[in-house]
């Protein structure tokens, strides 16, 4: 835990990026369901 | 183009992060790294207002044309813009915990927020409460045109002009913006992903709407 509190800025920093990864993949794929979609 | 720009926005607010938390940030005032929250809070209230101020521009446009796409284009805006209204109060109340000693503090910020988050929830009250479509796309867009002029009101002149705990504004009093050049670098890329951030979701639940009336599911 030690190594955890005295590296809490890359902490906070991998799980905002994986945050933003989630997001980001999940808005991609709407965006290619949706153009799929649109296409037909 | 398209898949460039959006994995280019990928890497953009990734790079954002990794310098919003990691980059060594000066002293401000007794606020120290909670001063970071300034990345991320001040992006979501600036979206929520370009969201709610195109909300007012999308129903003007139904006004005018009578296009029901424009009445669906005002609805997502504000649906977008209510959301990154509670995430900025969210954030600020986070920080206010840490920085004032309790979530909430009825200060003119939190005040003028909670109240636009109001006038735009009684906004979706109003159109799931009118079954006819034309007649709810007329009223919503009166509406969100209303609603959209008291923007300006709550989010730049209510909190200048009284007396509040909140940190001074980007642009201070005086119109000069008093900030750490690499503060002010990572802030403005902060602010220019979100609000490409915005433009995508934006994009992404007109095309939506525009599906549901093609299938007549709206």
């Amino acid at each position: 835990m030690d190594i955890l509190s005295q590296n809490s800025n890359y902490v906070v920093t991998g799980v905002t990026l994986i945050l933003w990864l989630g997001l980001f993949l999940y808005m991609l794929s709407v965006d290619k369901k949706l153009k799929k979609i649109e296409k037909k | 183009m398209d898949k460039l720009l959006k994995y280019g926005l990928f890497i953009w607010l990734a790079v954002v992060i990794c310098f919003a938390i990691i980059a060594p940030i000066p002293a401000v005032g007794s606020m120290g790294e909670r001063a970071r929250i300034l990345y991320f809070h001040v992006p979501t209230a600036w979206v929520s207002t370009v969201a709610f101020i195109m909300a007012l521009f999308y129903g003007a446009q139904y006004i005018r044309k009578r296009d029901i796409l424009y009445d669906y284009k005002a609805a997502s805006a504000a649906a977008l813009g209510l959301m990154f209204a509670v995430l900025a109060t969210v954030t600020g109340a986070i920080w206010a915990k840490f920085e004032w000693g309790a979530f909430w503090n009825w200060d003119p910020r939190q005040t003028s927020i909670f109240v636009l988050i109001l006038i735009y929830g009684a906004y979706f009250a109003l159109r799931s409460a009118v079954e006819s479509e034309e007649q709810r796309a007329k009223l919503s867009s009166v509406y969100s045109i209303l609603a959209g002029i008291t923007v300006p009101f709550f989010i730049f002149i209510f909190p200048r002009i009284v007396e509040s705990l909140h940190p001074d504004p980007i642009v201070n009093s005086s119109g000069k913006v008093k900030m750490d050049t690499n503060m002010l670098i990572i802030f403005l890329s902060s602010l220019a992903g979100f609000t490409g951030l915005f433009a995508w979701m934006l994009n992404l639940r007109v095309r939506i709407a525009k599906l549901n009336m093609k299938e007549g599911k709206v």
